[in-house]
């Protein structure tokens, strides 16, 4: 019994270190006060700053652009490697490309950054491309590590997958694209939805990579309210955060919705 | 003769399929995350200088010479100077600490999700990934206003009396933990969870059917069978974390100098790109071998599944 | 086997017969393992045709070939005399039911069934009538619009069926279908299919590992052992006249008796047992004097004898062990030589009046047609 209520204890408290400081920041978002820990009532004052801000807003809309980008073929090259890893059991360089595919989930954002600025720099010094940084190259950072996150998904996914019914579809008269496009793909449709608000999200999330691959004029959401709380706490962010979370609590709310009609 | 054009046809639209499928992927991640690595090494062995890219080319052509000019004085600084070694020191205990403070508090959480009634595990399960859809700066940024002296934890132990003073935890290596273990404790909870709830019930039931206790038990066959799920979580949670940035930069001070921070500075505010390299690659030798063992543990765990 | 004078020639019987599937040399090699090793065979139209064998003996890789989900090492796949070897399943006149029955679970009943009709683009007016045709063959009108996951399973086995017949196959090919259904169900459903293959006049090839499956369905029955054919017969020719020991002791209940040819009187050949007991067994293969056989006899063939005196076919033994079958009770007797021999007798009496008792001592006998001599 000791055991069992020393367990629940840490696990409770587990749960509430997740979650209480993302509310205490929910709930100081409609402080009235600008100094962000004192009472001083409730207001929506901040929520209409945060509409004002004219940098603000060009930053979340390029972060958006680039989050849908992003997720858009990070969820077509992942299914792409999801699906040959499943598929072709042995082929040449297998080991290499899981490799390769597992590194960015672990990678730390600095060295990925780093890398990639190098890349560019003597891309564009060597064949004139990609012209300056910026969408294209912060893009192109976002989707090589989201294809990472993408192809796990879909590959927990494909491995659930009954290859009969694949072949079933094949017995039917079903040719290998019609297969592809009438069974894999609608049976995998969840997975994919998934895979794709993940990466739309680890993009918009992304500070440290975007930094270095961006350059003068593309300043993403990140690195706008980076570089506003460095110095401390604004009241402004905490309710551009809580806006922010509101978004992703609809989405995610939206897809299960969709998930549990599927089911 | 249709039919053999038809098969032939068929042959090598699958055998293109199969090109494409494996190809795409691959060929992306070789030319923007290995390629990039080489490049690093490459500029990390140059000198720092005054243009645009500020770095020195390795290889010069002249007096129909190629002299090619490899400048180790980056490594020798980062493995020379305390300001280095300090810092890598720090990141890699910085991170072991974290990782054994997210194991405590993630294994107990993982195990009561795997062991809780149905109803209960899919919505204690989503607690747990919810936070990953939020944003990780955001989640950094609450605790700013939590921490600092006048922050919301301080007021509210100065209200109750409990102390007499703020405490200083911003801008220590307290708060630097605090950062990690929230940021990160889903990365050790969902591989734990996955491991855990794959254990068979039955198993706990023989052993008490043979006569050991639930500690027993927990000790000599749950612990053993979840090794596999500890050593993922735990990867998960060190490798990013030795790297990390964002945390040390927001919460962290001058006690707490990280690795990836000071990369940062060398690149941003020195401009010094060839120690920038250097410092990445350092991390990244550091970093390999946790992860090639990772790599090798997930293979073998999945031949065994399979 | 014998032919039965009256009866017309079945079309395996038939020379003059053209097969409708003809496996030529067979062979599919995985690496080192021979999951078909070089079979060759012949299915007539027509046919109820079962592929018996334990896990791994490779009958679905058979079937599998045969749908093009595989494709042969080597040999030849003739379906209606054309040659399919290279064709790829949805190009082949075949349909297949899966073991698990791999209903679409994204798609309706009705939509599965449409599946394969989509693909031959058939117009939607017939597309409709042939769903519900197929839906009234086979008893399911009420599941049309419900998804696989709300049937149960004897549901889902009549979908899955309804979906392969409904592009009219000449050849149906069917893995395990009544694998996953409980006892009762499966003989429910077992004179069903029988029914609906007459009616429909398709060539069936199943496979299964349910003897008794294989006895009550098929035509002909190919015993599988090792990736190899052991034996094609009808099911009372494999059960009567099995061509091994491997056949025979797979197939039902098996007493084996070594020994070496002695003597052949007329049709009969005299055997010669190790410890010098005699049989005496009709046989018309020739037999070389020496030759080392078996006796094969089955259980229910072996009756107990009030003659004592000793004879061919005649063994003294002991009552070890009794097993109660309700309808039938089996004998475990051990004789005098050191056999184990089964005995199965029918209880015309009830349990309490039986006569034989644990222990006790029996003469057991047998006619000289009622097994086989075996030299393979």
């Amino acid at each position: 019994m000791k055991w069992r209520n020393l367990i629940m204890g840490l696990v409770a408290f587990g749960y509430a270190f997740l979650y209480i400081p993302v509310m205490l920041l929910v709930i100081y978002s409609f402080n009235e006060s600008r100094l962000v820990t004192v009472w001083g009532g409730f207001s929506f004052k901040w929520y209409g700053e945060v509409l004002k801000n004219e940098s603000l807003l060009n930053a979340a809309w390029l972060s958006l652009r680039i989050a849908t980008v992003n997720a858009t073929f990070a969820v077509a090259l992942g299914t792409l490697a999801a699906y040959s890893l499943n598929r072709y059991r042995r082929f040449r360089g297998r080991g290499g490309f899981e490799l390769l595919l597992a590194a960015p989930l672990v990678m730390p954002d600095v060295i990925i950054g780093l890398s990639l600025l190098l890349l560019f720099v003597s891309l564009e010094q060597l064949i004139g491309w990609p012209p300056g940084r910026g969408f294209t190259t912060i893009s192109i950072a976002h989707i090589t590590f989201s294809l990472a996150y993408a192809a796990v998904v879909i590959r927990g996914r494909i491995g659930q997958l009954d290859p009969l019914l694949e072949e079933a579809a094949m017995d039917l008269g079903a040719k290998p694209f019609t297969v592809f496009l009438r069974i894999t793909l609608p049976l995998l449709a969840p997975a994919l939805i998934s895979a794709w608000l993940l990466a739309f999200t680890l993009s918009l999330d992304d500070l440290v990579i975007a930094s270095f691959v961006s350059g003068p004029g593309s300043t993403t959401l990140p690195m706008w309210i980076y570089s506003s709380v460095r110095l401390g706490v604004k009241p402004e962010v905490n309710a551009l955060a809580t806006l922010m979370l509101l978004f992703v609590v609809i989405i995610v709310l939206f897809s299960g919705r969709i998930f549990n009609r599927k089911r | 003769m249709i039919r053999q054009l038809r098969q032939g046809f068929s042959k090598i639209y699958r055998g293109w399929g199969r090109r494409l499928g494996i190809g795409l992927p691959y060929i992306w991640l070789i030319i923007f995350f290995l390629l990039p690595f080489l490049i690093v090494l490459k500029i990390s062995l140059s000198e720092p200088v005054l243009s645009q890219p500020p770095y020195s080319a390795l290889t010069t052509f002249s007096d129909s010479m190629l002299q090619i000019k490899l400048n180790l004085s980056n490594y020798l600084l980062v493995s020379e100077d305390e300001l280095y070694l300090d810092a890598l020191m720090n990141s890699l205990k910085v991170a072991l600490v974290s990782t054994l403070l997210c194991l405590l508090l993630g294994y107990p959480m993982a195990y009561t999700i795997a062991t809780v009634q149905q109803r209960w595990r899919h919505i204690l399960l989503m607690m747990i990934i919810l936070p990953f859809w939020t944003s990780f700066l955001i989640r950094v940024y609450a605790w700013i206003g939590i921490l600092k002296p006048q922050g919301i934890l301080n007021n509210l132990l100065l209200s109750l009396g409990i102390i007499d003073e703020p405490l200083t935890i911003l801008h220590t290596q307290l708060a630097v933990y605090i950062g990690i273990v929230y940021s990160y404790l889903p990365f050790m909870v969902l591989p734990l969870y996955a491991n855990l709830a794959k254990l068979n019930q039955n198993l706990l039931e023989a052993a008490a059917d043979l006569g050991a206790r639930p500690v027993t038990s927990f000790l000599r066959i749950t612990l053993p069978l979840s090794l596999p799920g500890i050593i993922a979580g735990s990867m998960l949670v060190f490798i990013p974390a030795v790297g990390e940035f964002v945390i040390p930069d927001l919460l962290g001070g001058p006690d707490s100098l990280m690795v990836g921070k000071l990369m940062w500075t060398e690149f941003f505010s020195n401009k010094d790109w060839p120690l920038a390299s250097a410092l990445a690659l350092t991390i990244l030798i550091i970093l390999v071998v946790p992860f090639i063992a990772m790599q090798r543990l997930h293979q073998r765990y999945e031949d065994r599944d399979s | 086997m014998l032919k039965i004078e009256g009866k017309p020639l079945e079309a395996w019987q038939d020379p003059s017969a053209r097969p409708y599937v003809q496996l030529q040399r067979v062979t599919r090699q995985y690496g080192d393992l021979y999951a078909v090793d070089n079979v060759s065979l012949d299915i007539y139209q027509g046919e109820f045709f079962s592929l018996l064998g334990s896990s791994g003996c490779g009958k679905s890789t058979l079937l599998r070939l045969l749908a093009g989900l595989e494709m042969p090492s080597s040999g030849r796949i003739l379906i209606d005399g054309v040659d399919v070897t290279d064709v790829p399943p949805y190009l082949r006149p075949v349909n297949m039911m899966f073991q698990s029955y791999a209903l679409f679970p994204h798609m309706s009943v009705e939509n599965n069934i449409a599946f394969g009709l989509k693909q031959e683009k058939l117009p939607a007016l017939e597309r409709e009538q042939r769903i519900d045709q197929m839906l009234n063959l086979l008893h399911i009108e009420s599941l049309r619009k419900r998804r696989p996951d709300q049937l149960s399973g004897g549901q889902k086995q009549r979908v899955a069926l309804a979906r392969s017949l409904a592009k009219l196959p000449k050849l149906l090919l069917l893995d395990e279908p009544l694998g996953a259904l409980d006892k009762r169900l499966r003989e429910n459903t077992q004179f069903e299919l029988v029914n609906l293959q007459e009616k429909l006049g398709i060539t069936f090839v199943t496979v299964t590992h349910d003897q008794e499956e294989a006895m009550t369905m098929s035509s002909r029955i190919a015993v599988m052992h090792e990736g190899q054919i052991r034996q094609v017969d009808t099911p009372s020719g494999i059960y009567e006249f099995p061509n091994s020991r491997f056949v025979a002791g797979f197939v039902g209940s098996i007493n084996l008796f070594e020994g070496r040819v002695m003597q052949r009187i007329d049709d009969e050949v005299l055997i010669e047992g190790a410890e010098g007991e005699h049989y005496r067994m009709r046989s018309y293969q020739p037999l070389a004097i020496g030759l080392p056989v078996a006796v094969a006899v089955r259980p229910e063939k072996v009756r107990l004898s009030t003659d004592l005196a000793d004879a061919p076919n005649r063994i003294r033994g002991k009552v070890q062990d009794i097993a109660y079958l309700g309808d039938v009770s089996i004998f475990h007797l051990l004789s005098a030589s050191g056999h184990k021999i089964q005995m199965t007798l029918t209880n015309t009496r009830p349990i309490t009046e039986q006569s034989l008792n644990w222990g006790e001592e029996v003469v057991i006998e047998w006619d000289a047609d009622a097994g086989v001599v075996l030299t393979e």
